[in-house]
């Protein structure tokens, strides 16, 4: 955790001052605030000639590359920058059109064939007479941005030329190091570390100039076969690496505007994946996985997400590594099982060597890198239990409105509640709705005619299809169907049977009209409730078994829709923070005993407050699932108070933790090891903690950036193992 | 085989190696003014009462036999006096401001609870460990945990103040892979008056455990005001060397969350320090004491 003005740490110095001196800008906020809306546009003329929507897009991209401004900041070891503030907001510039994010795009492929091999491909599938006029126009189109990218990259070029012929010895020398690295990337293959390194930059940071937000996908496998080149042929150290790589990370910072906003200012999915195995099944650990958590270490920096994968093989000393990073706060490092995912995915239908390749979207969903058109469909499992009588009696249509549309509330058909003889009788009738919502979002379109000719040069088949990644065009395209709120079900339930059906203490109908009140004028039963169940994550057989019964109905219903029209459908589990936010103003009370209002369990976790027997009960819980059916992937998230963890004791213990989780067979956990008091007192003063993060969920957020509902949530979800507490 | 136990809490990293679960059980022969778990105490349950959960909703009225609860002004007042611990009222309270602290347990059920963090101890090398109290308090009982540990193929620590019957304390902690043995001080006046019980037969106990063989750790609550001196980290030291096999020795910097746990069960807490020793302070005591021993000294 780091307090006080700045904002690396001041306990590690691997790097030079000037390094850090850069990355103290950057977090300051003062890059991103001089981030402006674009002031040019399209021309006139070119509007009115009636454009198709990709050759319109093509336009503005090839404006953009022509008359953003540069950035080149002195110091600077890369060249390019993302500098018009439209893209911040999700969109692509000077067009109407949403851009696209949660989806890695294919930067292995890039690094291998550059930009020239991509137009010989688009010029060899132009060759072809039998494409039709829309494809045709989608494959110009591409070429055209392709041809934005390179004008980019040359206005570039001569602005450092520019610049080196007015400097001094030593600038003059600096700048001529970022040119020489640039000049041939990434139009060619890269051929040093260096130019990789300048090459993976660009090739992100030309997508997120136009507003597609990209993960950066398996940094180490990418770049560490560079490195060893390199330094065995001893053209670089690993401290000039070290040094490259953090201002990878700095730039990377250049949207923060250190100002509050929703989710925090981290938030532009830009994940990365460390370690894991490689298509052939071998380890994938080099000096790049090193040296970006010694980057990570030393400048706190966590805008970009890391998830590291963990099988049993993973050396100590890399799991050791990882538990030094979370004892520092804000939830930077998180951790995937490949002896899980590996097999689900696998399983689910792709090839071993996709399956072992996997990366996320930029967030945690799993995916396949630079093959995947991916994209998940949130929905409320709670608000599933509205025929029950257990949630709010009609769905809100005004409010509805104004959140989201994301989750579809569901009027009861016959407008009446019914009365169930038995606990199955009612389990079936959720049973039922729950089949309706699979159903609904199984056969929603995927596809959609919004132009992406530029995002789409980045993954594999959109040429050979002569498609767009949001037309079909990649090898695979992707929509999740995502549950939330699973674990407050399986709670209702557990209640609901054992008050109303096995001790028969409350008629259905009371426990309704309590729940409709809000536990008005109940608090007795509430709290009794409270204290007497023990719900989903204190390893109970019993609440862990209903909330299996609901999570293998929910991935039974999903695995047999597993893929309609060219589309995928692997079941996942999820709430990024909706619990907190769109999820919210629909709940009502629960039967668990929780008012309206509460923050309920996030994505796959237990319900905060819930949990009371410490992180391994926790994981028992969790992992009492059958992951095998969620090809989708879900969360544990843990949140351990630093005392828990202290010493060299607590480090072996989050060892113990990550090593317990990947052999019990959970899928992706999140620990944020982080203190309430210390959230509390950040809440009441922001000032006093610029860059406090904390995980909100797949990506981790300064919390002073956070809007008060978000902060809330995160001092909501349970801290565990809090030393000294006992009864 | 059952006996009393007040809590079990799974991932305890401080209290043996790797990540345990520890079972404290209730009793104990020793009065320490400053003691963190005051709860142990008695052999027997406690009722506590927290009174900021309480609904005063008089349920607890209804259930009592010996009328000990009464409401005053609408609000609930708990008399001890005539309360013979039945646990009546801990059963009716719905918000669990009056529970029953202690519960009769078997051996089969606790190490069922157990081993269910195995994966963690295997992962860790922990594994589960007796604490309390004085476990010695219920010497069969805790000969029973340990027995049923090492079938399960557990590793069992036992911790304990070292005041019992020491061929008793002896074939007990034998049991157990590695006894975390309590030294709070090392002054023999000193300890009567801060714990009540003599120091000299701890001290026997903990040479005579020394002799069997036993993997040992002294384990040293730290009382700011009381014990944090020269003279006992000397003390320590002297002793560390005197018996042999000893493996490290553990600072355990007092905290005050004993004092509301006393007042939940009606403990008069006005003797009990209020404050955390300084971080700052509590590495210069470990310093202190590593400077005059080679045995590896830790914190917490």
């Amino acid at each position: 955790m780091n307090k006080g003005g700045g904002f690396v740490s001041e306990s590690v110095r691997r790097l030079s001052e000037e390094t850090r001196r850069l990355a103290e800008l950057y977090m300051s906020g003062e890059v991103g605030r001089s981030v402006r809306p674009a002031e040019f546009g399209l021309s006139a003329d070119f509007v009115d000639s009636g454009p198709t929507p990709d050759r319109l897009y093509a336009e503005a991209v090839r404006r953009i590359a022509a008359c953003a401004p540069l950035r080149i900041l002195p110091g600077e070891k890369l060249a390019g920058a993302a500098t018009v503030s439209e893209a911040m907001r999700h969109e692509v510039p000077l067009t109407p059109y949403r851009s696209i994010s949660h989806t890695t795009l294919g930067f292995e492929m890039a690094l291998r064939f550059g930009y020239r091999g991509v137009r010989r491909r688009i010029e060899t599938r132009l060759a072809d007479n039998g494409l039709d006029a829309g494809e045709r126009d989608f494959l110009e189109a591409m070429r055209l941005c392709l041809e934005a990218a390179r004008h980019w990259h040359a206005r570039h070029v001569a602005e450092l030329e520019r610049r080196m012929a007015a400097a001094r010895d030593g600038e003059r020398r600096q700048l001529s190091a970022v040119l020489v690295a640039l000049r041939p990337v990434p139009e060619h293959p890269p051929r040093t570390f260096r130019e990789a390194v300048q090459a993976l930059w660009l090739l992100w940071n030309f997508q997120r100039l136009c507003g597609n937000w990209s993960g950066i996908g398996r940094m180490d496998k990418m770049l560490g076969p560079f490195l060893e080149r390199d330094v065995a042929a001893g053209r670089t150290t690993l401290d000039e690496a070290r040094e490259l790589l953090a201002h990878f990370w700095i730039k990377g910072c250049e949207w923060i505007t250190a100002e509050g906003r929703g989710s925090g200012d981290a938030q532009y999915y830009q994940n990365i994946v460390l370690a894991g195995v490689d298509e052939q099944g071998l380890p994938v650990l080099n000096a790049v996985t090193d040296l970006v958590l010694d980057v990570v270490e030393e400048l706190r920096i966590a805008d970009f997400p890391i998830a590291v994968r963990l099988s049993s093989r993973t050396p100590e000393r890399l799991l050791r590594r990882m538990a030094d990073l979370q004892r520092l706060g804000g939830g930077i490092v998180a951790a995937y099982n490949d002896d899980r995912i590996v097999p689900v995915l696998a399983q689910f239908g792709y090839p071993l060597p996709e399956a072992r390749n996997y990366a996320n979207d930029g967030c945690w969903e799993l995916l396949v890198p630079g093959k995947t058109s991916f994209g998940y469909q949130p929905f409320d499992a709670l608000l599933l239990q509205e025929t029950l009588g257990l949630t709010r009696p009609e769905p809100d249509e005004r409010r509805r409105k104004i959140e989201c549309d994301e989750w579809a509330p569901h009027a009861r058909p016959d407008g009446a509640r019914r009365d169930y003889p038995d606990f199955e009788a009612l389990y079936a009738d959720f049973h039922h709705r729950l089949e309706r919502q699979i159903e609904r979002l199984t056969d929603a379109s995927a596809f959609s005619d919004t132009p992406c000719p530029l995002l789409s040069l980045l993954v594999e088949d959109c040429i050979g299809r002569a498609r767009s990644y949001l037309q079909g065009g990649p090898v695979y395209t992707v929509r999740s169907p995502h549950a939330g709120g699973l674990p407050d079900v399986a709670n209702s339930l557990l209640v609901v049977r054992r008050l109303v059906y096995e001790e028969k203490t409350l008629p259905l109908s009371d426990l309704v009209a309590i729940v409709r009140s809000d536990w008005a004028g109940q608090e007795a039963l509430r709290r009794r409730i409270l204290t007497r169940f023990e719900f989903y994550g204190n390893d109970r057989a019993e609440a862990d078994a209903m909330l299996a019964r609901v999570f293998n109905d929910y991935t039974d219903l999903v695995g047999a829709r597993r893929e309609r029209h060219g589309v995928l459908r692997p079941a996942g589990v999820s709430t990024f923070g909706r619990e907190g936010s769109v999820f919210l103003p629909h709940r009502t009370a629960t039967a668990s005993g929780q008012k309206r209002g509460a923050i309920l369990a996030p994505n796959l976790s237990p319900t905060p407050g819930a949990d009371r027997r410490g992180p391994s009960a926790a994981i028992r819980s969790h992992c009492s699932l059958d992951y095998s059916r969620l090809p989708g992937g879900t969360a544990l998230d843990l949140k351990i108070h630093p005392s828990a963890v202290a010493g060299e004791a607590g480090r072996t213990a989050l060892v113990g933790l990550l090593r317990a989780f990947v052999r019990l067979g959970g899928m992706f956990m999140q620990t944020d090891v982080v203190d309430n008091d210390v959230l509390r007192d950040a809440q009441a003063h922001p000032d006093r903690y610029p860059n406090l993060s904390v995980r909100v969920s797949g990506w981790s957020a300064r919390f002073a950036t956070l809007s008060r509902e978000w902060q809330d949530m995160i001092i909501a979800r349970t801290e565990q193992g809090r030393y000294g507490e006992r009864p | 085989m059952t006996g009393t136990v007040f809590d079990v809490q799974r991932f305890s990293v401080h209290d043996g190696p790797g990540i345990r679960t520890v079972v404290f059980l209730k009793g104990c022969p020793l009065d320490c003014f400053w003691c963190h778990n005051p709860e142990s105490k008695c052999r027997v349950p406690n009722i506590g009462y927290a009174p900021g959960l309480c609904l005063n909703c008089g349920a607890c009225l209804t259930a009592c036999k010996m009328n000990c609860h009464r409401m005053e002004n609408d609000r609930h007042v708990y008399e001890r006096a005539g309360c013979r611990r039945c646990g009546a009222c801990a059963e009716a309270c719905p918000a669990a401001a009056l529970e029953t602290i202690g519960r009769e347990t078997n051996v089969e059920s606790l190490i069922a609870e157990a081993v269910r963090d195995r994966p963690f101890y295997e992962a860790t090398g922990g594994g589960l460990t007796l604490s309390g109290g004085e476990p010695l308090a219920q010497p069969a009982f805790a000969a029973a945990l340990l027995r049923a540990a090492k079938q399960a193929s557990l590793s069992a620590c036992l911790e304990t103040s070292g005041y019992a019957d020491g061929s008793v304390l002896r074939e007990v902690a034998t049991l157990a892979d590695k006894v975390l043995f309590d030294i709070k001080e090392s002054d023999s006046e000193r300890h009567r008056a801060g714990t009540g019980v003599p120091l000299e037969p701890i001290v026997a106990n903990l040479s005579r455990l020394a002799a069997a063989g036993a993997r040992l750790e002294l384990r040293c609550p730290i009382v700011p005001g009381w014990n944090d001196r020269d003279g006992h980290w000397r003390g320590l030291a002297a002793l560390a060397r005197r018996v042999r096999g000893i493996e490290g020795i553990r600072l355990m910097p007092y905290h005050p969350m004993g004092v509301s746990k006393a007042e939940r069960i009606g403990l008069d807490s006005a003797n009990m320090p209020r404050e955390f020793p300084e971080p700052d302070t509590v590495a210069q005591w470990a310093h202190a004491v590593q400077a005059l021993t080679d045995i590896p000294v830790g914190v917490g």
